[in-house]
C-alpha cells in the first residue's frame, strides 16, 4: 500500500511510501535484432530523484527514451502517473534534456526556453511564452541573459537554458540524459548543484541518466546501475545523504563509502550477464 | 626607431587592424598592377597584333570610345541575370521544401532532379531559342536550369541536418511536420541556403552569357560574339571585363544577402 504525501524541501524519513510516478514493467528493447534492454522493472517515486548509472552501451539513453515515449518497448510497458509515455509527452507531463542542448542559434534564451511550450500550448500569445520563458530562465539563473543569442552562451548557460526550456512545459517529470556530459568539471559541479537547488524549489521528479560515479550520488536519492549485454538493472542503492546538499557533501565519510560501494557494483556490472 | 613600448592599446590594435587589411589585400592587387604592366609591356615589346592580345591600354581605349554601348548591353544583361538568379532562387527553394515536406513526392523528386543535373544544360540553349524566341525569356530558362540545383541541393543538406535530439524534443511535444519544415528545418538550413545562393549568383551570369551566346539581339553576351566577328578583340576583352565586373558584383550581393539574412551563422574568420 502506498500513501501520497506532499513533497516538501529536506530529507524525509524512509518508512514514508510514495505513488510511483513512473513505473515500468518487463521492458525489453530490441533494435536491429541487438537486445539492448532486457527484462527492465523500474519505479520511480513522485518527487523523487533517481538516477541511472552505467557503462557505455548499456542501454541507459535508451532506458531513458523508453519513458519518454521516444522509443517503443519490445516488451513490458511504461506507464507514467498512468499514461503511455506518448500520452504522457502530449498533456506536456515530460520535460527532456539532452547531452547537447540543442538550441535554435536563430532565437533568443528566452524564446528559446519557450520554444516548446509554444508548439505544446498553441493557445499562449507571445507575451505569454515571452514571460514564461523569462520566468524560467530566473529559475536557472539566467535572468540577465534573456536576450543573448546561443552563440553569447557558454556551454554550461546553453544546457541552462535547456534546462528552462523542459522547465517551461511545468513537467511532472524530467528526463535527463547526460545533462553535463559535455561540461567541464567545474561546470558540471556547479550545475549539478544548481539542478539540486530547481529540483528542491519546483520538486519535480527527475531521471538522470549519467556516468558520474560522484554526480549519481551527489544528486540523486536512488541510484540503479545498469550492467551490459544486454542492458538490465544490476543492483540499486539508495543514497541516505540528507538533502539539502551541497559540494561539501562530498567530503562526507558517508559519501566516500558510497562511492566505493557504487564503484565496485559498477565494476560487476561490466561483465556480460546471461540469465540472472 | 623607438624602443618605447606601446602604451595605448587601442592604437596597438588599430595598428595591428591596418596590417591585417593590407596584409590580406595588398599583394593582390600588386600582382594585378604587375600583370598589367608585364601584358602591356609584352604586348609592345613583341609587338602582338590588337586582333590576337589587345594590350590593357587598348582594352580602355575601347571601353571609353563604346562606353554607352557597353553600358545598355551591361543593363540589358544584368537584367537576365537577376531576374533568372531570383527565378531559380524560388524554384530552387520551392523544389526542396516539396522534397523534404512529401516524402512520397521527394523520392520520386530526387532522383530526377540529380538526373537533369547531369544533363550538359549548355546545350539547352538552342532548344530553349527555339522555343521561346529570343527574348528574355529563354535566357531567364537556360538561368533556371543552370542555377536552381546549388539552391535545392544546399537547402535539402541543411534541412536534413538537423540534430535528431531536437527532432526528438519537437516529436515529444507533438509538433507537426509542417510545424518542424518551417520553425526548425527551414531557418536550420539558411547558412546552407545562403552557401547555395552565392554558387547560384555565380552560375546565373554563366547562364546569361550562354543564353546570349546562343541567339540574342543585346547584352554583353551579344556584343563579345558581334565584336569578335568583326574582329574587335579589344571590345571583346572590354565586355568580359564588364562580365566579370557583374559577376563579382552579384557575388557580394549575395554574400550581403547572407549577413542580413543569417547574422548568427559561423562565417570564415578573416582575422
Amino acid at each position: 500500500m502506498r500513501i501520497e504525501t506532499i513533497r516538501t524541501a529536506g530529507d524525509r524519513p524512509a518508512h514514508i511510501r510514495h505513488d510511483d510516478l513512473i513505473s515500468a514493467k518487463g521492458v525489453s528493447v530490441v533494435i536491429a535484432r541487438q537486445l539492448i534492454l532486457r527484462n527492465i522493472d523500474l519505479s520511480v517515486p513522485k518527487g523523487s530523484f533517481v538516477s541511472l548509472i552505467g557503462p557505455s552501451g548499456c542501454g541507459k539513453s535508451t532506458l531513458l527514451k523508453v519513458l519518454a515515449g521516444l522509443v517503443q518497448p519490445t516488451q513490458g510497458s511504461v506507464s507514467i502517473a498512468g499514461l503511455a509515455p506518448v500520452e504522457a509527452a502530449r498533456k506536456r507531463m515530460i520535460g527532456l534534456v539532452f547531452q547537447d542542448a540543442n538550441l535554435l542559434p536563430w532565437k533568443s534564451a528566452v524564446d528559446n526556453a519557450s520554444l516548446l511550450l509554444g508548439i505544446a500550448d498553441k493557445s499562449l500569445s507571445r507575451s505569454d511564452l515571452r514571460a514564461r520563458g523569462q520566468e524560467m530562465l530566473e529559475l536557472v539563473g539566467l535572468g540577465d541573459s534573456a536576450h543573448k543569442r546561443p552563440n553569447e552562451l557558454s556551454g554550461g548557460m546553453r544546457q541552462r537554458v535547456a534546462i528552462a526550456r523542459a522547465l517551461a512545459l511545468d513537467p511532472a517529470v524530467l528526463l535527463m540524459d547526460e545533462p553535463f556530459g559535455a561540461l567541464d568539471a567545474i561546470t558540471r559541479d556547479s550545475m549539478g548543484q544548481s539542478l539540486l537547488e530547481i529540483w528542491q524549489r519546483t520538486g519535480k521528479t527527475i531521471v538522470l541518466v549519467t556516468h558520474s560515479i560522484d554526480e549519481a550520488i551527489h544528486l540523486s536519492r536512488h541510484v540503479h546501475v545498469l550492467g551490459i549485454k544486454p542492458g538490465r538493472i544490476t543492483e540499486s542503492l539508495d543514497i541516505a545523504l540528507p538533502y539539502p546538499r551541497d559540494l561539501s557533501v562530498t567530503e562526507d565519510p558517508e559519501f566516500v563509502r558510497l562511492v566505493v560501494q557504487l564503484r565496485t557494483m559498477l565494476r560487476s556490472s561490466h561483465q556480460p550477464g546471461g540469465a540472472s | 626607431m623607438s624602443d618605447q613600448p606601446i602604451t595605448d592599446l587601442s592604437e596597438a590594435r588599430l595598428a595591428s587592424n591596418w596590417s591585417a587589411a593590407t596584409g590580406s589585400w595588398l599583394p593582390a592587387v600588386i600582382l594585378l598592377l604587375v600583370t598589367i604592366v608585364v601584358w602591356e609591356a609584352a604586348v609592345r615589346i613583341f609587338a602582338i597584333s590588337t586582333f590576337i592580345i589587345p594590350a590593357p591600354s587598348e582594352i580602355a581605349k575601347s571601353l571609353v570610345a563604346q562606353w554607352g554601348t557597353l553600358m545598355q548591353a551591361t543593363l540589358v544583361t544584368a537584367g537576365e541575370i537577376l531576374f533568372g538568379f531570383l527565378v531559380s532562387v524560388v524554384v530552387g527553394i520551392a523544389i526542396a521544401l516539396v522534397i523534404v515536406r512529401f516524402d512520397w513526392l521527394g523520392r520520386a523528386l530526387y532522383p530526377l532532379v540529380v538526373l537533369f543535373q547531369n544533363v550538359p544544360k549548355v546545350a539547352l540553349a538552342p532548344i530553349f531559342i527555339l522555343w521561346f524566341g529570343y527574348g528574355l525569356a529563354p535566357k531567364i530558362g537556360l538561368i533556371l536550369v543552370i542555377a536552381f540545383f546549388p539552391v535545392t541541393l544546399s537547402m535539402l543538406a541543411g534541412m536534413q541536418s538537423v540534430d535528431r535530439s531536437l527532432l526528438s524534443l519537437m516529436n515529444s511535444v507533438g509538433a507537426s511536420p509542417t510545424q518542424i519544415l518551417f520553425r526548425i528545418r527551414v531557418p536550420h538550413s539558411l547558412p546552407n541556403l545562403m552557401a547555395g545562393t552565392k554558387i547560384a549568383a555565380t552560375l546565373s551570369v554563366i547562364g546569361a552569357i550562354v543564353g546570349e551566346f546562343a541567339g540574342a539581339s543585346d547584352g554583353l553576351g551579344y556584343v563579345i560574339q558581334f565584336a569578335s566577328t568583326q574582329l574587335d578583340t579589344a571590345l571583346v576583352f572590354a565586355a568580359l571585363l564588364l562580365v566579370s565586373v557583374l559577376g563579382i558584383a552579384f557575388y557580394y550581393a549575395a554574400e550581403i544577402l547572407e549577413r542580413i539574412v543569417v547574422p548568427w551563422a559561423p562565417k570564415f574568420s578573416q582575422s
